[in-house]
């Protein structure tokens, strides 16, 4: 039988303790709790496997207990515990939602049997999170849209492999839509942390002011709308991975309060008056220089040699052309057998426009246009015509000039490509925007020159 | 010099006698009330044997009233081994042994009752004498039983907790008739931890 966090919450002393040290005996680690508000607290701190509630109890009771753990802990199992007389009440608790209810005093082996049997019923359950992680990967095109025979693709599979074992921060730089997520997941899925969780967050997308509650999570009543106590991405994290994408667009405080975190694995909820926790293992992502983020004061050296301590770059598709045909035939069997239609292949001349193509989005867009093309397509084979909004690269005319030259060009041309657009600019060129600003006012470029 | 070793093997001792270490705890047995005198020298016999643990026998002392729950008529064990806590000498291990029928205020029943790394056991004679058919068991399975639920609790003591092990000594029994089915033996990684475990604290320097 595995070890269980058992929970014990009784008013009465002596059952508590007699209760507690008994199951110790029997090898789990347990909390004891005298009331219903200390067990509470006892589990904000740190989740149990099952509760173990004796239902008459002053103040709040085994009942109103099983509610809030049912509200803020569906996953820890609750035991109901009443005395002989009272079994009405111990039905009524199994209506609410415990998961089984023993008459005291019982027998010490009608005890064993039960834990045994809750046991192997959280293993199945565990097992059944874990499948279901699994399929919803599948479901989002899993691991297997990370392809590529390329030299390039070669080394960072041979990264994976060498970095997959241990439990070292990994920073996995690329350009958007290079599957950078992919990267992370292949690493948690070889690791030995592949069971436990792997928990994503894109600090892009979080706007900085509930970036913190969502990486560390907050109390009941931390704020005005925290109406129940929330578990932060980094204590979801426990046992797991925890994936932060576009890692440069944390700001400097947040950067301090991660800090810590990532350092000693140990953090308060907002609003909590207790350290929390989690063993996880970081990767970062980001498609930004974070370097020259550092030089420009957007990042704290300190947290950048946190988080970068193995690096992965990812290559753009347009570096390893010879991949694109097998990532297209890939995403085409994928996108007709999940729509259901037979379109079985790509025709010599629409393979050429894709292989013609520059991708800045990366394999992102050529998954997208490839989904596009088979939505329309009604022939059966992919043709020039269903890809008619591919633009061919432009052919590269050599240029001869200084190094400044040379950059003062690019940065033109990329502007000019997203319309004198500098955050898209500065997106595409991987550099901040204020430092393209002050090449631009370097070469003294803009919208009249 | 002596080394520490595990317990010798059964012909050594044989040849040589129970070797007493004396840097191991000892264990004080007590009788609480009337116990057969006989089923007391079996327990003693083999912790001494079986864990290496020097038995001292005391004079019994009356079960303290404090401790009947006389609704149940059982005792509380818990009160009995605050009791026998209270009375432990040195280094020493107190194991109380009882005719009374043990319980714990949550449990009908318990067979013996320890304090897990702590200084106090108490053992119960009183369901281990009968079958689940309800026949009485012979006298020499009852004391059988009886020091297997002296070693199980006794180990608790010195920090031992269940074991998954098929017949240890420190896997839970199901009733008296469970115990039969376990060996006069621990597992060998009881074994090793027993015989950490089993040390005097070495006194301050």
């Amino acid at each position: 039988m595995g070890a269980f966090r058992i929970l014990v919450v009784d008013d009465e002393e002596a059952m508590r303790e007699s209760l507690g040290a008994w199951l110790q005996k029997a090898g789990h680690d347990v909390g004891l709790a005298p009331s219903g508000a200390a067990a509470l607290e006892m589990l904000s701190q740190r989740p149990c496997d099952l509760a173990l509630v004796d239902i008459k109890m002053p103040g709040m009771d085994g009942h109103e207990l099983l509610k809030r753990i049912r509200e803020d802990y569906p996953r820890v199992m609750v035991v109901m515990i009443t005395a002989y007389g009272s079994i009405e009440s111990a039905v009524e608790s199994m209506k609410q939602g415990a998961t089984d209810y023993l008459l005291k005093p019982f027998d010490p082996e009608h005890l064993m049997l039960l834990i045994e049997k809750l046991v192997k019923q959280k293993g199945l359950m565990d097992e059944y999170h874990i499948m279901q992680a699994r399929l919803a990967e599948w479901d989002a095109g899993g691991f297997e849209d990370l392809l590529g025979r390329s030299h390039s693709m070669r080394t960072v599979f041979a990264h994976i492999e060498e970095v997959a074992q241990t439990d070292t921060p990994v920073l996995i730089s690329g350009e958007t839509g290079t599957g950078k997520e992919l990267v992370a997941r292949a690493i948690h899925a070889r690791s030995l942390r592949t069971y436990g969780p792997f928990i994503a967050v894109n600090c892009g997308a979080v706007p900085e002011n509930l970036l913190e509650s969502e990486l560390f999570g907050h109390e009941r009543g931390a704020f005005t709308g925290a109406v129940k106590t929330r578990l932060g991405r980094l204590e979801m994290a426990n046992q797991g991975t925890l994936f932060l994408d576009e890692v440069g667009e944390i700001g400097l405080p947040m950067q301090v309060n991660l800090l810590r975190a990532l350092e000693e694995k140990r953090f308060m909820r907002l609003g909590g008056q207790h350290e929390v926790t989690s063993d996880f293992r970081l990767i970062c992502a980001t498609h930004r220089d974070l370097a020259e983020l550092v030089e420009d004061g957007l990042i704290r050296s300190d947290f950048f040699y946190r988080i970068n301590v193995i690096s992965i770059m990812v290559p753009p598709l347009r570096e390893r052309e010879e991949d694109i045909p097998l990532l297209a035939h890939h995403f085409l069997h994928h996108f007709a057998h999940e729509m259901n239609k037979p379109v079985e292949g790509i025709a010599p001349e629409a393979l050429r426009l894709i292989e013609d193509y520059d991708w800045p989005g990366n394999v992102r867009e050529l998954r997208n246009v490839i989904e596009r093309a088979v939505v329309v397509n009604r022939s059966g084979t992919i043709k020039a015509e269903d890809l008619t909004f591919l633009r061919p690269r432009e052919e590269t005319v050599p240029f001869e000039g200084t190094l400044e030259q040379v950059e003062a060009r690019h940065i033109e041309k990329t502007l000019q490509n997203c319309g004198w657009n500098i955050s898209e600019a500065s997106r595409i060129l991987g550099i901040h925007r204020g430092t393209l600003a002050r090449r631009m006012k370097k070469f003294g470029l803009g919208r009249s020159s | 010099m002596k080394q520490d070793t595990p317990p010798a093997d059964e012909d050594a001792l044989a040849e040589e006698g129970p070797f007493v270490d004396p840097s191991v705890r000892h264990v004080e047995i007590v009788p609480l009330g009337d116990v057969d005198g006989v089923a007391i020298s079996v327990v003693a016999a083999n912790l001494q044997a079986i864990m290496g643990l020097p038995a001292d026998l005391l004079p019994a002392v009356p079960v303290p009233d404090f401790a009947l729950i006389p609704s149940r008529r059982q005792y509380n064990a818990l009160p009995v081994l605050g009791m026998l806590e209270e009375g432990a000498s040195g280094d020493a291990l107190r194991l109380g042994v009882m005719s009374g029928d043990l319980c714990l205020p949550i449990f009908s029943y318990v067979l013996g009752e320890a304090q897990v790394q702590g200084r106090a056991a108490v053992i119960s004679i009183h369901r281990l004498k009968g079958n689940q058919d309800g026949t009485a068991a012979a006298p020499a399975r009852v004391y059988e039983r009886l020091a297997k639920v002296a070693l199980h609790e006794t180990a608790h003591v010195l920090g031992l907790t269940h074991c998954r092990e098929e017949g240890c000594l420190m896997r839970f029994s199901l009733g008296a008739e469970h115990i039969d089915e376990l060996s006069m033996a621990f597992c060998p990684e009881c074994k090793l931890r027993l015989f950490l475990a089993r040390k005097k604290a070495r006194p301050a320097t």
